[in-house]
């Protein structure tokens, strides 16, 4: 057998299966173009549909990241402007120390002086009772409870850290507890302490009060004063590094939906060609068909 | 003796016309052998002076043109067929019930999860942040025990299929019954000298068919008649005119049959996904509660494996959801388990992993299905060749056969032109 002999129904048969063949394709390349994606089911190419969950899962977490770094901003920007109050606080606690200390002042002037630091310690206490979202800035991960009771000036919170994770196994912590800047229940040096034993000698008005406000009083306010500068500049380092760290997820996000798209996403362009290349094969192949199954050599017997 | 000789010729052209006829008539029957008369020149006449005469042509067979042995090629590859489409069908079900990559899939909802675990990090107090939590929790669980219910429904789809085979006035007995039959027959119409060229066919068609649902292997038991023995059974399925119901057990069924098998066994490739499935919840539960519920207290997942369901434990509510220790701020579990997206090893992979599984066995079956079509295809066209019926060449033969009893009417007449001018016009003289 030479030449093998071709049967008709060989010509539909195979006619029918080259047609198929090019509608299947054609109905993945529309199917490419209406979803704009490359892969809709794993099976289109399985390794690229697992490197694209695992992108998904990148992506998903660099959004978190970004989400918990800016929850992080807000509660740092707020701590800043609490601290910011409270360093005002204690420049007008050296201000009236200085004007009480003056020997010159009488004991009258001295209980004025001294009455309106009093109420500058409730205003700190006020302050490090700063709240975010209804949470305590200042009084650790016990964020619902006031650091400081009315009447007390024990530190009622705990000495937690408040997390935010900005990374894969990177914690910040965000927070300053008021038991560091203000103290706890007297005699601890911090801020607090300090202008209670001003107060209480600007009251006193013995020789020893006296020089106690010329000398010492001073030296532990500056030393507060100091803390609180401290405290700014740790609050502000840490938003610093939440921005820098803000940009770097958004560009690392960035990135990794590049990398999405280029793996997920259909490239127009050569889709659109693929299409039109298909449908002009397709239109042949029924040219083709109608052609040779039409024709027999029935047509030409009479 | 002319007049018989060209009688001869006319009834044998008009045979051969016949069967042109008839393959013409059956050009689009399926399993359709085309058939040919084959045409001798009957036994000469010895002349007393020696030297033999002809007396014409007779018809001695019609016989069915095909080649047993591309029969048996297309069946082998008809099996792979067979096996083939039922395997990527069934796994492409499989795949349609991941519906990944999408946001509907088991991927997304356990990237909320996570995700909800950090929102709730940032606000460890919030009510809302709890209910999110406790929200996504019950979605990606109801996910899981989804998709495992759907793998579960592919399985039993399989089972149900292979029943509907398998069982009593199904296909398998269905084509044994009208094998038996047709051996029968076959067997009737030889034993008389007859030949049965289209129950032949149609016998073929029947092992086609069979071919397709499961390895088919077949032996001559002579005199027409076949013995059929199915999916490498110890016994035959049909001997002759007898068929064994039920059907002895398979060993290697092959075909749609052996792929039905599979996808139903709880060994099989559908049970190996749930498997893979059940270890994603089963890892997910544990390493979820080992970070939430270091101290073996309330845990926040809950896997039964008996019945592959995965719950929120029904104990945990929005109102006693633990973000960390004891203090209200205090985050360190939830963001621990924040922590635990895309780790590696972690839940995430496991489920890429069965995603990969899935595609790329998927992604296989099609092939090998279409490759077994391709290869089907190219013996059914070497068979078509062969045993097909070219309208081109049946219409030739029209002619010829047609021209043939026209030739052969022509010399009836000359002689018949002789006879008369012996009969009428001989000795008339004088009339």
């Amino acid at each position: 057998m030479s030449t093998p002999r071709i049967t008709s129904s060989m010509i539909s048969r195979s006619t029918l299966a080259d047609l198929n063949d090019v509608a299947t394709r054609i109905t993945d390349t529309q199917r490419k173009m209406s979803t704009g994606k490359q892969l809709t089911r794993p099976s289109d190419d399985p390794f690229a549909v697992g490197r694209a969950l695992g992108l998904h899962t990148e992506v998903d977490g660099l959004v978190q990241y970004q989400r918990n770094s800016a929850d992080g901003e807000s509660w740092t920007a707020a701590s800043d402007t609490a601290l910011g109050t409270l360093t005002d606080i204690a420049q007008r606690g050296r201000e009236l120390l200085v004007r009480g200390a003056n020997g010159t002042a009488t004991a009258g002037e001295r209980a004025v002086v001294a009455d309106e630091i009093d109420q500058l310690i409730e205003a700190a206490k006020q302050t490090a009772n700063s709240q975010q979202g209804g949470r305590s800035l200042f009084a650790g991960t016990a964020t619902d409870v006031k650091p400081y009771a009315a009447g007390s000036d024990v530190y009622a919170g705990d000495g937690g850290d408040v997390v935010r994770s900005i990374g894969p196994g990177v914690a910040v912590v965000v927070n300053v507890r008021a038991s560091d800047i203000l103290g706890s229940g007297g005699g601890d040096g911090k801020m607090l302490s300090v202008l209670r034993d001003v107060s209480a000698h600007l009251r006193g008005g013995t020789s020893a009060d006296q020089a106690a406000l010329g000398g010492g009083d001073i030296a532990a306010v500056d030393r507060s004063i100091d803390d609180l500068l401290g405290a700014r500049a740790h609050i502000g380092a840490v938003a610093n590094r939440l921005s820098a760290a803000d940009d770097r997820l958004a560009e690392l996000e960035g990135g990794a939906r590049e990398l999405l798209s280029k793996t997920e996403d259909a490239d127009m362009a050569s889709t659109l060609i693929d299409y039109s290349m298909q449908q002009s094969v397709y239109q042949s192949a029924l040219k083709a068909g109608a052609g040779i199954v039409q024709s027999s050599l029935l047509d030409f017997l009479r | 003796m002319g007049l018989h000789t060209s009688l001869r010729g006319l009834l044998a052209e008009q045979r051969a016309l016949d069967v042109t006829s008839h393959n013409v008539a059956n050009a689009n029957t399926q399993g359709y052998s085309r058939q040919e008369a084959q045409l001798q020149a009957t036994d000469a006449l010895a002349l007393p002076t020696g030297g033999q005469l002809g007396t014409g042509i007779d018809v001695t067979a019609y016989k069915r043109i095909r080649d047993s042995f591309l029969d048996l090629q297309y069946r082998a590859q008809s099996m792979q067929v067979g096996a083939g489409t039922t395997r990527a069908d069934g796994l492409s079900q499989a795949e349609l019930r991941l519906a990944e990559p999408g946001d509907n899939g088991i991927a997304a909802r356990l990237s909320s999860f996570w995700s909800s675990w950090a929102d709730l990090a940032n606000a460890p107090d919030s009510g809302a942040a709890k209910q999110a939590l406790i929200e996504n929790a019950r979605t990606l669980a109801s996910s899981v025990n989804a998709l495992d219910s759907g793998l579960a429904g592919v399985s039993t789809q399989s089972a149900d299929e292979l029943t509907a085979i398998t069982a009593t006035g199904g296909e398998l007995q269905q084509i044994g019954k009208e094998l038996a039959g047709l051996n029968g027959a076959i067997r009737d119409t030889e034993r008389v000298g007859g030949q049965p060229n289209d129950l032949l066919d149609r016998r073929d068609v029947l092992l086609d068919r069979l071919s397709q649902l499961a390895q088919v292997s077949v032996a001559d038991n002579g005199a027409g008649s076949i013995r059929v023995t199915v999916g490498g059974a110890g016994a035959p399925l049909v001997d002759g005119s007898a068929l064994t119901w039920p059907p002895p057990a398979m060993t290697s069924p092959g075909g749609k049959l052996g792929a039905l098998m599979d996808l139903s066994s709880p060994t099989g490739t559908i049970a190996s996904y749930r498997g893979d499935l059940a270890n994603f919840a089963q890892a997910l539960t544990t390493q979820v509660n080992a970070v939430y519920n270091p101290a073996a207290g309330v845990d926040f997942l809950a896997y039964n494996a008996g019945t592959a369901t995965l719950t929120v434990n029904p104990a945990v509510t929005a109102a006693n959801v633990r973000a960390g220790g004891g203090a209200a701020g205090d985050n360190s579990a939830a963001l621990a388990l924040s922590e635990l997206r895309g780790r590696s090893g972690g839940p995430d992979d496991l489920y890429s992993r069965l995603v990969t599984r899935i595609g790329t066995e998927v992604a296989d079956a099609r092939r090998g299905e279409q490759n077994a079509t391709a290869l089907s295809e190219s013996i059914e066209d070497r068979r078509q060749s062969t045993a097909g019926v070219s309208l081109d060449e049946e219409m030739t033969n029209l002619i010829r056969f047609q021209r043939g009893y026209q030739a052969a009417a022509r010399a009836m007449t000359t002689t018949d032109t002789l006879l008369d001018t012996l009969i009428n016009r001989t000795g008339r003289v004088g009339l």
